[in-house]
């Protein structure tokens, strides 16, 4: 209790979103043109993570969707790519993946439980072989081409859908509705049985957070310039922030995020220095956080933080009563002694004189 | 009197197991009604039924002369029946003030209530309750008996005139358990209708007005206290002599 009530206060979520999206966007004044290349990377998958969070998160509905869901935006962007300006495609995407969860939810998230994992990831390889069956068989071209609008607006889009990706959680959280998620979580036949129309609910932010994939989807294509169906549907794409999102702790706005770099950032640089060992490594590290750490590595950070407090009181105490004892027992003590041998030399003194 | 719920011919069926079998019940306005039976009657899965939980194989429900037959639990929430579980179903992970905001603020739909009003609203339901200063405890700290009390809190925040109570007097000590019973004729004496799951005897005989007996799913008596203690059938299977 202690811990959430010191970082779920609100104006301390706010600074920190205001915060970040500041320096997200600052950054590249300052930094060489690989580290923009790193960047969008890692802003990818924490809008990914991000996403999920927000409705696997309190729920606790595994989605494996993700890769459908940035998928559908990647493919349109490509084929929207040389008709439209890249803002009207960018939001064309949101709609379309909008409309792949709405439907998706209204499927399955009448189900509870197991079916819905399965179904998501069905529905993932559906369309992934769908589309790679349409391209060999119907228009015999596997994979298209893009034009990319370059780098720095590829990054500042994707600042814009981090943005939007955290407000859009702030408002839930702090909403009725984010109650009532949490509620459907924790219990699900109780919350309906308390008026909570909880069908609707999951349903409603399940597809909104559809939005924010296919949004970042529709940039990323741009970024990587030629997409196939294994590209843009990438099964890793759907377990990836499932696991960043438990690598870091789902329960906060911050664990996604801080999970989400922190693995991309040790995926990379395992990739370039230990190629051959990258995946064990990986599953070492993770397999690590998952046992001694259960709730992600938001803990840990938020046990250091705590310890901190800890400390700072502690330190606070000693030195109140190191004063005390100062002012109410060595002072006057030393003050004795003091007046003591004052009085012995001028005693001295005088016996010389 | 008129009738808030009455139930027609309901069975229900599980594969080839009849939990319920043809069982007519109904509940007048104002009253306490138990319903007792041996363990696997069919009384919880009644419940369930009228609920919204579960869908009749068979029969009508009434609630307020509606048909609410198939209504989904949310809805007949909102008609004003609520429920409390046999085992409890709260949020454990939310303080026990969040549980009770969540049910008044989905609960009441046509009402527009602020932050303000909320807080006043749920702090009388704890008063009423007796658990006022527990009410910023996380509800995985409290005892089953305070539990209990936090799911009728939370039932009456939605505002019911029809209360279901699932076993909420079973696992109390004594005193717990006089402290309960006094609390239902409270709850009586606003105005809320109460129709009651208990295997106390203690309890429901002190309390009830009218008692109905399933048995294999079936309605085997239904009377007063007093008829049920006498009636030959309830003796042999349930009560015992």
């Amino acid at each position: 209790m202690l811990i959430s009530t010191i970082f779920e206060k609100r104006k301390f979520a706010m600074t920190m979103i205001v915060l970040s999206i500041i320096i997200l966007a600052v950054v590249p004044l300052f930094t060489p043109p690989y580290a923009i290349i790193y960047l969008i990377t890692i802003l990818m998958y924490v809008i990914l993570t991000l996403s999920w969070t927000m409705f696997s998160g309190p729920t606790n509905y595994i989605s494996l969707a993700t890769a459908a869901l940035f998928g559908v935006g990647v493919y349109a962007s490509a084929v929207l790519n040389d008709v439209l300006p890249l803002f009207v495609v960018v939001i064309i995407s949101g709609l379309l993946s909008f409309l792949l969860a709405l439907s998706i939810g209204l499927l399955t998230l009448r189900l509870k439980g197991v079916y819905f994992i399965l179904f998501t990831f069905g529905v993932t390889a559906l369309i992934r072989n769908s589309i790679q069956w349409w391209e060999t068989h119907i228009t015999h071209t596997v994979g298209r081409h893009l034009v990319s609008p370059g780098n720095n607006a590829v990054y500042g889009y994707l600042v814009v859908i981090y943005a939007l990706t955290l407000i859009f959680i702030f408002l839930l959280k702090n909403s009725s509705f984010g109650m009532a998620l949490q509620g459907i979580g924790e219990n699900e036949d109780a919350a309906e049985h308390m008026g909570i129309d909880v069908t609707r609910i999951k349903v409603i932010v399940f597809a909104i957070s559809g939005i924010f994939m296919g949004m970042a989807g529709a940039v990323m294509a741009t970024r990587w310039r030629y997409i196939d169906p294994n590209t843009a549907f990438n099964p890793l794409l759907s377990f990836l922030p499932v696991l960043m999102a438990i690598f870091g702790g789902t329960w906060l706005l911050g664990g996604p995020i801080l999970g989400a770099v922190i693995f991309t950032v040790l995926q990379q640089y395992l990739i370039t220095e230990y190629p051959y060992f990258y995946m064990l490594l990986m599953g070492l590290i993770l397999v690590l956080v998952i046992l001694f750490m259960p709730g992600g590595l938001l803990t840990l950070v938020l046990k250091l933080y705590i310890q901190l407090i800890i400390l700072w009181a502690k330190t606070k105490w000693n030195w109140q009563v190191l004063t005390t004892r100062w002012k109410e027992q060595w002072r006057p003590q030393v003050a004795m002694r003091f007046a003591q041998w004052r009085l012995r030399w001028q005693w001295r003194l005088g016996r010389r004189r | 009197m008129s009738k808030i719920l009455e139930g027609i011919g309901i069975s229900h069926s599980f594969g080839g197991l009849r939990a319920v079998d043809n069982a007519d019940i109904h509940v007048e306005q104002g009253e306490i009604v138990g319903l007792i039976g041996p363990n696997g009657a069919g009384k919880t899965t009644l419940f369930n039924i009228v609920s919204g939980a579960l869908q009749p194989t068979e029969g009508k429900i009434f609630f307020k002369d509606e048909d609410i037959t198939g209504m989904k639990p949310h809805l007949i929430c909102h008609k004003g029946m609520a429920r409390t579980f046999q085992t409890t179903k709260l949020f454990t992970n939310l303080s026990a003030f969040d549980n009770v905001k969540l049910a008044l603020m989905f609960g009441n739909p046509e009402r527009k209530i602020t932050r303000k009003d909320a807080e006043k609203e749920i702090n009388q339901l704890f008063a009423v309750m007796g658990m006022l200063s527990d009410r910023n405890k996380p509800v995985k700290d409290m005892s089953l008996a305070m539990q209990k009390r936090l799911e009728i809190v939370r039932a009456l925040a939605t505002n019911p005139q029809l209360l279901l109570l699932d076993e909420v007097m079973s696992g109390l000590t004594p005193k717990e358990l006089t402290q309960c019973m006094q609390l239902i004729s409270q709850l009586r004496n606003r105005g809320i209708t109460i129709f009651m799951i208990e295997h106390v005897m203690q309890a429901i005989m002190g309390v009830c007005d009218r008692i109905i007996v399933l048995h294999y799913g079936s309605k085997i008596a239904e009377g007063t206290p007093a008829e049920i203690v006498k009636d030959p059938t309830v003796n042999a299977v349930y009560l015992g002599k």
